[in-house]
């Protein structure tokens, strides 16, 4: 993420979340931060629940991010923000925490006077993550239409295209699903699982033998001790945890879209 | 073979319920910013090192990276890493240490370094590195914290230990890791019982003198990795110096270990040089270590305490003060004291309060009013750590000491002292390891330790990456003395200051002859005459010798220069 990536996007968390940014120039930006965002960044509950107990004027503070130090002018004193810096994972963390479930409808031109049905699909953004001694993760945005249970693959970027609304538009009305959320969550893990299950695993017969090879060591490092003892039993342990390659499917956020006939 | 796979159903449970309450629905456009998190927090591939990008305000060396990559790809994980002193152990042992987090392989991390480290080790994990380590101070922090550093000695004890056995550790971080070279230690059974999954030994020093020393190093790393015990000792013990089987045991060890010299680093380092300054005894001290040095032929102190004449000598060497402390000690412990033992301490404390000045110190003060910038004085004694203190007071240098027995923060606040008030800081051999001083480039050796290890780590404490000047080292030798036998036979003749670490360590673990401690004990001890003792030196000198030869030939034979 390059440093004026990051500025913008900085912006555009602070203001999806209601911020008001009071003053910004080259390379940084101070924000006032609503009630809200002060109990989630700035870490100091007893001062929030002090006012609370004692009713009295909540002052949120306001937070000074700087995202190039040579634009930015000298007398400008704030937090320097890079891709490795605490505080912009705490914002990741933060964005993926307050949208993990969304509901939307699409914003479609079609006719006045005339009603338009919108179906629901259900859109799950996943992270499969493979992990032995190591790790990769694969991203995938799964949509399934839960009347027909169409189901297509890079969800996201096709809603990213729309004109989407928390508000249901006017002469719309939903279809009601044939497959419920519940169901229809189990069949995209289902999908995802039958994909994974085809794929090569090398990368998990090579950490097996990895394994194989260490516990082989192992076994023979205690062949003449009677009683193999504790320290046997964790270093086993401790080989199985270092690599057991094993698949982690994790949901980042989804939820329910209302799309016309033609949107997919 | 299929691979279990798990699906996180927690995020269905909540959606579920969303649907259920009617909301609460989340912002499209924080939505939209958290899939583009994820888009730049993602890593595609098993290979490659992501830690870099995190860390803009810190430019690994590439030998450092090297390291991080071969620890993460093809030593999984578990490694020694034993760079020569000044590489920068802990750069790379961050390095590691950041990609398993950012990888989401790594958690709860343990580190245990050196008392006088603990800070310094939780300060650059967050400074340079962004981990949010915890120096251990309350009991809670093991449970609490996520990453904590914390002295051996402190994690051992319970309540600690037992708090520590119930935790799952994902990484585990010791540093000075050849204090563990001992398994019958209670320290080395401590860290032989803890779960390593991953897990770094970091040392400057893996192989002293002895072969075993590198099995249980090893051994606590990847149980097996050298065969068991019975075996091990078997095929290397009795032909220890077979090269053949010296080249299998070395690419064995070379599969856990990773060791760069300065030399292959490629970088440019600053100069060091060695002025030996010899010493000339007053009248008195020079009685005063003849007097010392006649009790090896009195028949009392022989059989039992050839060791304490060593000790006194070398003491005498050293200051007055040195031998005095050692002196009413030998007085206390005795039990039910002869008269004539009586008699022989009296005498020997007269003697000792006969001298009245201590041309080392003399030396020393002239020294440091010509440096005129900040100097380390290195003593292997308490007592004359204290002397030195008051004697520099009296001339108005200021100085602050050192010692390992200090508490953590007392340690941090010294080196503190010394770099923005105090000119000298007089350190005994305890608190020579591990505090780093690169901000001072002159060393006084007041006295030499026996150990030419212990000398090497004296000096790496200033001579590694950040010295910009080049490095001063002022040797103390007292003239016909042990002292000037060890420096001048010895050290001087293998050339111990000019070479680096890493070369001596080499040469030590190639002649597998034991502890030079040792040698030199007996070299003193049991010589009945100057020529005697001269003779066993050279021998001594010339195996050192012979060795550093071996390894040369060893060297041009691989460059097909032989």
């Amino acid at each position: 993420m390059q440093q004026q990536e990051i500025h913008k996007f900085l912006e555009r968390y602070f203001h999806a979340n209601g911020c008001e940014i009071v003053d910004k120039g080259s390379g940084y930006m101070t924000v006032q931060l609503t009630i809200e965002l002060d109990k989630e960044l700035m870490n100091r509950p007893f001062y929030w629940h002090y006012l609370e107990k004692t009713g009295g004027i909540p002052n949120p503070m306001q937070l000074t991010l700087i995202t190039n130090q040579q634009a930015a002018p000298d007398h400008i004193k704030g937090e320097v923000i890079h891709f490795g810096s605490p505080r912009l994972h705490q914002i990741f963390e933060s964005a993926r925490n307050l949208a993990g479930y969304i509901r939307l409808y699409e914003n479609h031109s079609s006719p006045r006077g005339q009603q338009t049905p919108l179906r629901p699909w259900l859109g799950m953004n996943v992270r499969i993550s493979y992990q032995c001694d190591r790790k990769r993760d694969v991203f995938k945005s799964i949509g399934l239409q839960l009347i027909n249970g169409q189901m297509v693959e890079d969800f996201h970027d096709k809603l990213l295209g729309m004109n989407l609304t928390p508000k249901i538009p006017d002469y719309s009305f939903t279809l009601s699903p044939l497959i419920m959320p519940k169901s229809g969550v189990s069949r995209v893990a289902n999908i995802l699982k039958m994909g994974i299950e085809q794929e090569e695993h090398t990368w998990a017969d090579d950490a097996r033998m990895r394994w194989q090879k260490d516990l082989n060591l192992l076994e023979h490092f205690y062949e003449d001790a009677e009683e193999k003892g504790e320290s046997y039993e964790t270093e086993k342990t401790a080989l199985k945890e270092q690599y057991e390659p094993k698949i982690n499917i994790s949901i980042i956020n989804g939820g329910l879209f209302y799309l016309t006939d033609s949107a997919v | 073979m299929t691979v279990h796979i798990d699906f996180d159903s927690s995020w269905q449970d909540e959606f579920l319920k969303r649907i259920e309450d009617d909301g609460p629905w989340g912002n499209w456009e924080l939505y939209k910013l958290a899939l583009e998190v994820e888009n730049h927090t993602i890593i595609p591939e098993f290979e490659g090192l992501q830690a870099p990008k995190h860390l803009p305000n810190l430019t690994p060396l590439p030998h450092q990276l090297e390291v991080a990559k071969q620890v993460v790809e093809s030593m999984n994980g578990k490694a020694i890493l034993a760079d020569e002193v000044g590489l920068g152990k802990t750069i790379e042992a961050g390095l590691i240490l950041k990609e398993y987090m950012i990888r989401g392989l790594v958690k709860k991390v343990l580190i245990l370094v050196p008392a006088s480290l603990v800070s310094q080790w939780a300060m650059e994990l967050n400074s340079k590195f962004f981990i949010p380590a915890v120096a251990q101070r309350k009991s809670y922090v093991w449970e609490q914290c996520d990453v904590v550093v914390s002295s051996i000695d402190t994690a051992k004890r319970n309540p600690h230990r037992d708090i520590i056995y119930s935790l799952d550790y994902d990484l585990i971080i010791i540093d000075e890791a050849h204090k563990l070279k001992n398994n019958k230690t209670k320290n080395y059974e401590f860290v032989q019982n803890l779960k390593k999954k991953f897990c770094l030994l970091l040392t400057a020093t893996p192989i002293q003198n002895r072969i075993s020393e590198i099995f249980n190093l090893v051994s606590l790393l990847k149980p097996g990795h050298l065969g068991n015990e019975t075996a091990f000792y078997e095929s290397y013990k009795k032909d220890s110096r077979s090269l053949n089987g010296d080249e299998h045991l070395k690419e064995l060890v070379n599969k856990v270990m990773i060791r760069n010299r300065r030399a292959d680093t490629g970088i440019e380092w600053t100069k060091r040089h060695v002025d030996t300054i010899p010493i000339e005894f007053s009248q008195a001290e020079r009685e005063l270590y003849e007097a010392v040095t006649e009790l090896r032929g009195e028949g009392d102190w022989v059989s039992s305490s050839q060791f304490s004449v060593m000790t006194l000598q070398r003491e005498a060497c050293s200051s007055r003060e040195a031998v005095y402390f050692t002196l009413q000690n030998m007085l206390k412990r005795k039990e039910e004291p002869s008269q004539a033992f009586k008699e022989q301490i009296q005498y020997l404390v007269s003697k000792v309060e006969a001298v009245q000045q201590n041309s080392k110190a003399q030396k020393a003060l002239e020294l440091i009013q010509k440096i005129n910038d900040k100097v380390i004085i290195f003593t292997e004694y308490r007592a004359t750590q204290m002397y030195l203190q008051w004697f520099l007071k009296q001339h108005s240098i200021t100085s602050v000491p050192f010692r390992g027995g200090f508490k953590r923060g007392k340690k941090d606040w010294m080196r503190e002292l010394f770099q923005k008030n105090a000119q000298v800081l007089i350190a005994t051999e305890a608190g020579g390891e591990g505090i780093n001083l690169q901000f001072c480039n002159h060393i006084i050796n007041f006295d030499l330790p026996w150990n030419p290890m212990r000398l090497e780590q004296r000096i790496g404490r200033i001579h590694r990456l950040g010295q910009e000047k080049d490095v001063m080292i002022y040797n103390f030798a007292t003239k016909d003395t042990v002292e000037e036998h060890v420096l001048k036979l010895l050290y001087e003749k293998i050339h111990l200051f000019e070479k680096v670490i890493g070369d001596l360590d080499d040469i030590l673990t190639r002649l597998e002859f034991g502890s030079i401690d040792d040698h030199l004990v007996d070299i003193f001890g049991k010589s009945s005459s100057e020529g005697e003792m001269r003779i066993k030196m050279e021998n001594l000198t010339s195996m050192i010798q012979f060795a550093e030869d071996m390894k040369e030939g060893g060297l041009n034979a691989a460059t097909g220069n032989s």
